[in-house]
């Protein structure tokens, strides 16, 4: 009996080691594809936003990672596929995760050249696991200002956090101040707030606005406070945990006010739920068009970018969309509710973010927002 | 039940005779694991090894991730509800289940076909318009609590965000986990076990208690394994019908690789899951000794 157990126990260690050997030679082959030769250096001339030389891409592919659904496809209609036919590049659409970017980047094995995520991923992330632009191959000067918030971002999107009040409640006297969000004594009822896995620092920040401090000028020990104001709202703060779920509270009249995203709150507005922006006090967003870090045609992947913030491209992709454009000298065609939900229509009474502050106290920042998350 | 056992006891030591038999030189037939090996070894145990030595080197190498673990309330909170809501669920399921299967066993063939295909059919849909469903339904505004407003008078009552109401979405999905091996083994009891029991003198209550409840075990256990282990790894219905507060571990995971791309506390919620899940599985091995925890699979 020993010595079978013996020989089994042989058998069995061949079989592991042949098993690994094999496993190592297929990682082997599959590691291999990173010694490409370097993208040729083309002459583009100046950069003008919206524009590409005709054909001027032949034979690259290009491939943008977003964050779906209508979003995506809007964007995909009115900024990646026109630049696709325009420079002969070839454009494929996948879906944006940060932790598979992550992975991509660390495996060196890069498969996407733009990507939709936050403006605190880049600057968390600028020169480990985004590459920094060259902005001379950017046409800037139409972006509005204050939008650039680190080396590795252009603007993508701006839209916003936004207090969504219902019309039919508070249609006589409405919200004003992010303070009146808290104040269940004058607007009486539930309200619905980001308990997403996606951390918003805006979330804190308004709830800090409400305090009366100044985004500016932030303290970590504030962090924990703002995730306070919100606990003891108690029973009348119900969380959503997706935008969709967001705007569907609001559509149902779950909540009768909501720091939501802009888009979901025109989303509400649109099926027909009696909701109304409070644009006093709303806390701007903005999303990053961000270049992977060792992505294998840096120069084509600058183009689109600078393709994509056109005028007439970014009004069509608001007009698709919903979202705000990048670009101060876009003209939308927009009705009257689209217009009322518009963030770029009130950037004068928005509250700009506090990236620096939250990239260096990030830590601070996922450890309370963990705990804000998971109802804890 | 005496009886199988012997039988089985000698089926197990005729196989055991004869492969003595054959003697150890005997190795072909391992070649029919190689498959299988290689695909576990590549696509599991090696991204499994990954997963762990991340787990102890990320940022740095040492416990750090494991310290960060249990010495933060928030995840000890959430683990404890994810193993509180699968076993709930897993109740639940039993509950529902045991019933079904049961009828099963003594239907016609045909209807027994049919139940058959009620209890799959959920499997064919997509688990996020079932979800979404249970939304529309569970809702503070929905029919549900429209008929309850109706009748009573009262309301809303809190069904959607609720732990009743992930229990009820995930009980759905995870039924056919619990009524096939029910059945497979209820399906082996002899019918006649139960009369023969009342003639001795048996009420039905006692005569199901000691008779055909033990006898129905294997099956409790796999598909009460089988339940409890899939509901430790739901996502997507406790973030739907749920709220910050039935958030499960894996959402904490994700959140972790996705969002913060801290992978080394992220993989450390992975391993404690998983040391956390074979422990389970072994104590529930040692109570059920003798029978399979696997669903179709005697010993």
């Amino acid at each position: 009996m020993a010595h079978l157990r013996d020989t089994k126990t042989r058998r069995g260690v061949t079989l592991v080691a042949g098993s690994a050997a094999l496993a190592l030679a297929l990682v082997g082959c599959s590691g291999g594809g990173g010694s490409e030769e370097p993208a040729p250096e083309r002459d583009l001339g100046t950069p003008v936003a919206g524009q590409i030389k005709e054909g001027s891409l032949d034979g690259v592919t290009l491939t943008f990672a977003g964050s779906g659904g209508v979003f995506q496809d809007g964007q995909t209609e009115a900024l990646w596929n026109p630049f696709a036919e325009a420079s002969g590049a070839k454009f494929n659409q996948d879906a944006f995760d940060a932790g598979k970017l992550k992975a991509m980047v660390d495996s060196g094995n890069v498969s996407w050249d733009i990507v939709n995520t936050t403006q605190f991923d880049t600057a968390r992330g600028c020169g480990t696991l985004y590459e920094k632009y060259d902005y001379s191959q950017i046409d800037t000067s139409k972006i509005p200002e204050g939008t650039i918030t680190d080396e590795c971002m252009v603007p993508q999107i701006l839209y916003g956090l936004v207090v969504v009040y219902n019309t039919d409640k508070f249609g006589d006297n409405p919200p004003t101040s992010a303070a009146d969000f808290f104040d269940t004594k004058k607007f009486p009822g539930k309200r619905t707030v980001s308990q997403s896995t996606y951390v918003d620092p805006q979330t804190v920040e308004f709830a800090l606005t409400a305090q009366g401090k100044d985004v500016k000028n932030l303290k970590p020990e504030d962090i924990e406070g703002a995730f306070d104001m919100y606990r003891n709202l108690g029973d009348d703060v119900i969380g959503w945990t997706t935008g969709a779920q967001a705007q569907q509270q609001l559509e149902a009249g779950e909540a009768v006010m909501g720091l939501v995203w802009s888009g979901r709150g025109y989303g509400a507005a649109n099926a027909g739920a009696p909701v109304a922006p409070m644009w006093d006090q709303w806390m701007i967003m903005v999303d990053s068009n961000g270049i992977p870090k060792g992505v294998k045609d840096k120069q084509a992947a600058f183009a689109a970018v600078n393709y994509s913030i056109g005028a007439e491209q970014q009004a069509k992709m608001t007009e698709l969309t919903s979202y705000g454009g990048v670009n101060v000298d876009a003209k939308p065609q927009m009705d009257e509710l689209l217009s009322q939900w518009m963030t770029t229509e009130h950037l004068d009474t928005g509250i700009a973010p506090n990236v620096d502050f939250w990239v260096k106290n990030y830590d601070a920042l996922s450890a309370a927002w963990a705990g804000w998350a998971t109802g804890n | 039940m005496s009886d199988g056992t012997v039988t089985e006891a000698i089926a197990v030591s005729g196989a055991d005779a004869g492969r003595r038999k054959r003697g150890p030189r005997n190795w072909r037939p391992l070649l029919l694991l190689v498959p299988a090996f290689v695909i576990v070894t590549l696509f599991f145990l090696a991204p499994l090894i990954d997963v762990f030595i991340r787990s102890i080197t990320d940022p740095q190498p040492g416990v750090q991730n494991y310290v960060w673990l249990v010495s933060t309330p928030a995840n000890l909170n959430v683990v404890l509800r994810t193993f509180g809501t699968a076993i709930l669920v897993t109740i639940v399921c039993l509950l529902l289940a045991y019933p079904y299967a049961y009828l099963m066993t003594i239907v016609s063939d045909r209807t027994r076909n049919l139940m058959q295909l009620f209890i799959m059919m959920p499997l064919w849909t997509s688990i996020l318009v079932r979800t979404l469903a249970w939304m529309v339904l569970l809702q503070d505004t929905g029919p549900i609590n429209g008929l309850i407003a109706a009748w009573f008078g009262i309301g809303p009552i809190p069904l959607i965000r609720t732990t009743f109401g992930v229990a009820l979405g995930m009980s759905q999905v995870l039924l056919p986990f619990m009524v096939l091996p029910l059945y497979s083994s209820m399906a082996k009891i002899d019918k006649r076990l139960l009369p023969a029991a009342s003639n001795l003198g048996a009420n039905p209550v006692t005569a199901f208690f000691t008779v055909y409840l033990p006898l129905s075990k294997p099956g409790i256990f796999s598909g009460g394994v089988t339940v409890f282990i899939l509901g430790l790894g739901f996502y997507i219905i406790p973030a739907l019908l749920g709220s910050s507060k039935e958030i499960m571990i894996s959402a904490l995971i994700q959140q972790q690789i996705s969002v913060f791309l801290m992978w080394g506390q992220g993989t450390a919620l992975g391993i404690f899951l998983l040391v956390c899940t074979i422990l389970i599985l072994v104590v529930v091995s040692r109570l059920n000794r003798g029978g399979s925890l696997f669903p179709g699979v005697n010993r």
